[in-house]
């Protein structure tokens, strides 16, 4: 490197860098703050500026240099990560959704999930950091050359430190301020779309310095490569097929392995439909960002300043102003610094969560969450000062590309891991942890110890492919660990048994895979219950809050003590921890404290779950399985609308269904109670539907149900499902409200006794009243024939008696033909108040009650539709009741008013009111209130049909609302006559 | 899904095919920008592709 360039003060590019990185503190604090509105920092587009975090100091110094060896072949790493995101939606889609169910963080969390081991975590996290290093070290190198060839500085590497230092201070304060990993940093997003926009900005204008500046625009350019560049394009050797696309599967991999891209991509938690947007918002980023390279290397040898500096550095030579060099080193440590903040971040994660916390479980820390960001705010400064050593530590000897390429082939070891996660459920743990051991060895022996340690590579080519010997040590090195790590982990998968949690995690991993969890019960009960158990693991504070957290997520409440909500609930706490401690802790504490009840009973598959679930993905079904889902979407419809209640019972008692019928029938929720146990219902049902189930048959008929203040009566039937092999039992229940019918059957009962007692009434009536008419008569002629003073009086008596028995013969026969209208009348228009105002006279005539006062507020004008003499009869019965009721000096009021299309007329007494069992038989022959002799009982059975004639009813209040006693008749009569109405006409009972 | 068949074909035959196109490139009389409107092509394709996926999962 030449110290001549050395035409930037070293004051002045200090002042340039530290300027820069306060433009980013203070772009994040007005970010922070909220000075930037959340419709500008949301902005889809700044997820895909966040994900040109894939473009580090590489795609500024490393791709010239790779043009410049090359030519096109710099475009793999463009290309590959291109690939990569125009697969979105069969490869990163799924990922996502892994990672956002399972709250998996980082690469590492997502092996340990899937082959369901903590080592697994920790391995990844480990070939992470070695492989990641050298890109770090490329970061920092880049750095300490620039520094070095723009101010001729004798220590660039302590410069350099300087910027890593503000770096991982910037990483601190904006990325580390939350405890859990799986959380969208608005701000950290927004910086690194910043960076985005700088490094973009300023590889364009060096770009069209070079196109503009340097060459007269597109046909110069073309002229000088066709002519004078001819020679330059003959020294650069094209890679081959086999190398090109080898680069392309290592930047591939890079886009979904390497710790900062997986960050942004799926921790970052954004929507799936701006994922899929990246698929081609990302590869124009890329494009953009790839034009200038070429144009900045060929105005570089136009010039013929191609040998005064690295090639990687060509830019700062574009042009003799020093702004151009600002505008390169510029571009160069937004892509440095950009990407150190977020892999240190993404590392830092993974080491706390795979390493340390492994290590040490958090047993109860007092504050967890402080102890945890602190913790990793400690790592990410060891993590980029880990980098800086590194930097320091393999010299400045090596070019640009061997560190990346190192750096990429390490991480792609990852990938067949990845791809068998994805798509091969039958991979292991032992099989992925062998291939990855056997490749990564590959690939310490033959890239990175020589990187490290300047000894000549190890590279062992195995017999049969000799033919790669004197291929780049890059190659062939990527080749076999590839290869003898795919193949080491389909053969040890292939030889070696899967335990039943890994296959169980496949399932939950496999793409298109629909998870298949089982019910099993917990021990705890409640949400209460989950706080004590979990408070051991994690102090009270951290537990409670946990706990609340993930109540808030599934929206359910701390009493919900229905299994399915339990298991939910534990479910989504490990899901929270996982994010906050990685997937092995947090399964760890949860299995430890909430460990599920081990009873004997045989797990059953979960079909709640499996059928919300089911409904989530209904998206992603094609095909065979889009027909058959839609199917089983209209079996289910046809159950939840089914106009009868349905309700069905796992072979666990567990409640698997309860349909809209039921849920209106109960006023429960379908969504509250599913899920539940059957003896943890809400009353009655837990005790109802039990009885149904120790039934030796399978119906109960019109059981009596309390439901709402009112008795329904239900019936009840039953169903068993036997289970075998292919179906899951149960018991389907169904519930019919048969409340309408009982009443109807009652009221036919009740019809008949009146039918009944009417007959009899007339044959008794008519039996006596010959005899009883012929004794008056008799009793009558003893007064003229006698004058007798003790016969005379014996005469009265027996008159008197007669009188008495007549009144009830007429009583009886009253009734006996009340509701047959005999007159043969059609209803006419009868004023309320003439009716009441001549049943008033009536009554004042008899000897008894004279001192009860009257008052009539019926208005003149109001009209019903009825006979007004038997309504005359309605209220001379109803009145004489409220007379016989009241106290001497007591009132009785009739009042009638319009209500709706009926007259309402009501008759109050202030009288000693009704009993309430009185009440309820009020109108039924034979009750009465009086004394014995005194009333027959057949008044108001009398009323009642009487008004049931005039298609009105009838309602008793004792006391009537807002008197402290007494009794209000009320009566609602129509005031239009209905079509047919002609009661003239005989009734066929009649 | 018949969208994410076109993608995946697309891309595969983008890797098994590429080498046979970048041969072409550095030959005289290419225009140097050849490259890059492929480039371009293939992302207004990936954004059609994407387009007819929103339509496909309406």
């Amino acid at each position: 490197m030449s110290a001549e360039l050395a035409n930037m003060p070293l004051v002045h590019l200090l002042a340039l860098g530290s300027g820069y990185l306060l433009v980013l503190f203070l772009f994040a604090l007005a970010v922070e703050r909220g000075w930037i509105g959340r419709g500008l920092t949301r902005h889809p587009a700044v997820y895909t500026l966040a994900l040109g975090v894939y473009a580090s100091a590489w795609a500024i110094y490393g791709s010239l240099e790779l043009t410049a060896s090359s030519g096109y072949g710099y475009l793999a790493y463009y290309l590959g990560v291109a690939g990569a995101f125009l697969l979105a939606p069969v490869l990163l889609v799924p990922i996502q959704r892994m990672t956002r169910t399972y709250q998996l963080a980082s690469l590492a969390d997502l092996f340990a999930f899937r082959f369901r081991s903590r080592w697994v975590g920790t391995l990844i996290t480990v070939v992470s950091l070695l492989a990641v290093l050298p890109l770090l070290a490329l970061q920092v190198q880049t750095l300490g050359d620039s520094i070095h060839l723009l101010t001729g500085s004798t220590s660039p590497g302590r410069w350099a430190l300087a910027f890593c230092a503000l770096s991982a201070l910037f990483a601190m304060l904006f990325g580390a301020r939350h405890s859990r990993l799986h959380a969208r940093h608005d701000t950290l997003l927004a910086v690194i779309a910043f960076e985005s926009v700088v490094k973009l900005g300023a590889m364009l204008m060096l770009g069209a310095v070079a196109l503009f500046g340097v060459f007269d625009g597109s046909a110069d350019l073309q002229a000088w490569l066709d002519g004078p560049g001819q020679l330059h394009q003959a020294a650069i050797s094209q890679p081959d097929a086999a190398h090109w696309r080898t680069l392309l599967l290592l930047f591939f991999a890079a886009a979904l392995l390497m710790p900062h891209m997986f960050h942004i991509t799926f921790a970052e938690t954004l929507s799936r439909r701006t994922l899929l947007q990246a698929s081609w918002t990302l590869p124009l980023f890329l494009l953009l960002m790839a034009i200038p390279v070429p144009l900045i290397l060929w105005a570089a040898q136009a010039q013929g300043h191609d040998q005064a500096v690295a090639s990687a550095y060509l830019a700062f030579v574009l042009a003799d102003t020093p702004w151009v060099g600002a505008l390169a080193f510029l571009a160069g440590l937004a892509a440095a610094s950009g990407t150190m903040i977020i892999i240190s971040l993404a590392l830092s994660g993974m080491i706390l969560n795979h390493v340390l916390l492994v290590a040490h479980p958090p047993e109860a820390q007092p504050n967890l969450y402080r102890w945890l960001r602190w913790l990793r705010r400690a790592l990410i400064a060891a993590v980029i000062l880990g980098g800086w050593l590194f930097y320091r530590l393999i010299g400045v000897h090596h070019d640009l590309t061997t560190l990346g390429l190192t750096a990429f082939v390490g991480m792609a070891q990852c990938l067949p891991g990845l791809l068998a996660l994805l798509y091969w459920p039958g991979a292991n743990r032992k099989g992925m942890v062998s291939g990855l051991t056997v490749g990564t060895l590959v690939w310490l022996a033959g890239l990175w110890l020589p990187l490290l340690t300047g000894l000549p590579a190890l590279v062992i080519v195995p017999p049969g492919l000799e033919g790669l010997a004197g291929e780049p040590t890059w190659y062939v090195v990527a080749l076999v660990s590839l290869a003898a790590n795919s193949l080491t982990l389909i053969l040890v998968s292939l030889a070696t048994p899967t335990s039943v949690g890994e296959r169980a995690a496949a399932e939950a991993c496999s793409v298109d895979a629909v998870i298949r969890p089982k019910r099993l019960p917990l021990l705890a009960a409640t949400g209460a219950d989950f706080k004590r158990h979990l408070a051991r693991a994690l102090g009270d504070k951290v537990a409670e809050r946990e706990v609340e957290r993930a109540l808030t997520d599934l929206g359910l409440s701390p009493l919900d003590g229905r299994p399915y909500a339990l298991r939910r609930l534990r479910d989504r706490i490990q899901a929270n921890l996982s994010g906050l401690m990685g997937p092995s802790v947090a399964q760890d504490i949860v299995d430890r404290y909430l460990p599920y009840r081990h009873g004997g009973e045989e797990a059953t598959d979960d079909i709640h779950f499996v059928e919300s679930r089911l409904e989530a993905y209904r998206s992603r079904l094609t095909g065979l399985a889009r027909e058959l889902d839609g199917l089983r979407r209209y079996h289910r419809r046809i159950l939840a609308r089914l106009p009868v209640g349905l309700c069905t019972l796992g072979v666990d008692d567990e409640l698997l269904m309860w349909n809209d019928a039921l849920a209106e029938l109960s006023g429960i929720d379908g969504t509250s109670v599913v899920g539940a146990r059957r003896d943890g219902l809400p009353a009655p049902w837990g005790e109802l539907l039990g009885r149904l189930l120790a039934e030796p048959g399978d119906h109960l008929y019109k059981q009596p149900v309390e439901l709402d203040g009112t008795t329904r009566y239900l019936t009840l039937h039953r169903a068993e499902l036997p289970a075998d092999d292919d179906l899951r039992g149960g018991t389907v229940i169904l519930i019919e409200d048969h409340s309408e019918l009982k009443w109807l059957e009652d009221e036919l009962v009740h019809a008949a006794r009146l039918a009944s007692i009417g007959q009899l009434a007339a044959g008794v009536a008519h039996e006596i009243g010959n005899p009883i008419t012929g004794i008056s008569s008799l009793a009558q002629n003893l007064r003229y024939d006698t004058d007798d003073p003790q016969l005379l009086e014996s005469a009265e008596q027996i008159q008197q008696l007669t009188d008495r028995v007549s009144r009830i013969v007429s009583s009886l026969v009253g009734f006996a033909h009340g509701g047959r209208h005999v007159s043969g009348s059609r209803f006419t228009p009868v004023a309320i108040a003439s009716v009441t105002e001549e049943a008033l006279h009536l009554i004042r005539l008899a000897r008894s009650g004279e001192d009860v006062r009257y008052r009539n507020f019926c208005p003149p004008d109001l009209e019903v539709i009825g006979d007004a003499q038997r309504l005359q009869q309605v209220m001379i019965n109803l009145l004489s009741n409220a007379r016989d009721a009241s106290e001497p000096d007591g009132a009785v009021s009739i009042a009638a008013e319009r209500d709706g299309d009926m007259v309402l007329v009501s008759v109050t007494d202030e009288g000693h009111g009704l009993d309430a069992h009185v009440r309820d038989h009020l109108f039924e022959p034979f009750t009465t209130t009086k004394p014995p002799g005194e009333g027959t009982g057949l008044g108001l059975p009398l009323v009642y049909s009487i008004i049931a004639e005039h298609h009105g009813r009838i309602e008793i209040d004792s006391p009537p609302p807002g008197q402290a006693r007494g009794t209000r008749i009320s009566l609602w009569l129509p005031t239009e006559r209905e079509d047919g109405d002609t009661t003239d006409e005989p009734d066929s009972d009649r | 899904m018949y969208v994410y068949r076109i993608m995946l074909l697309l891309v595969f035959g983008g890797y098994l095919l590429s080498p046979l196109l970048m041969s072409g490139w550095s030959s005289p009389g290419v225009a140097w920008y050849r490259p890059f409107v492929i480039w371009g092509v293939l992302i207004a394709l990936t954004l059609w592709l994407e387009q007819k996926r929103k339509l496909d999962e309406r």
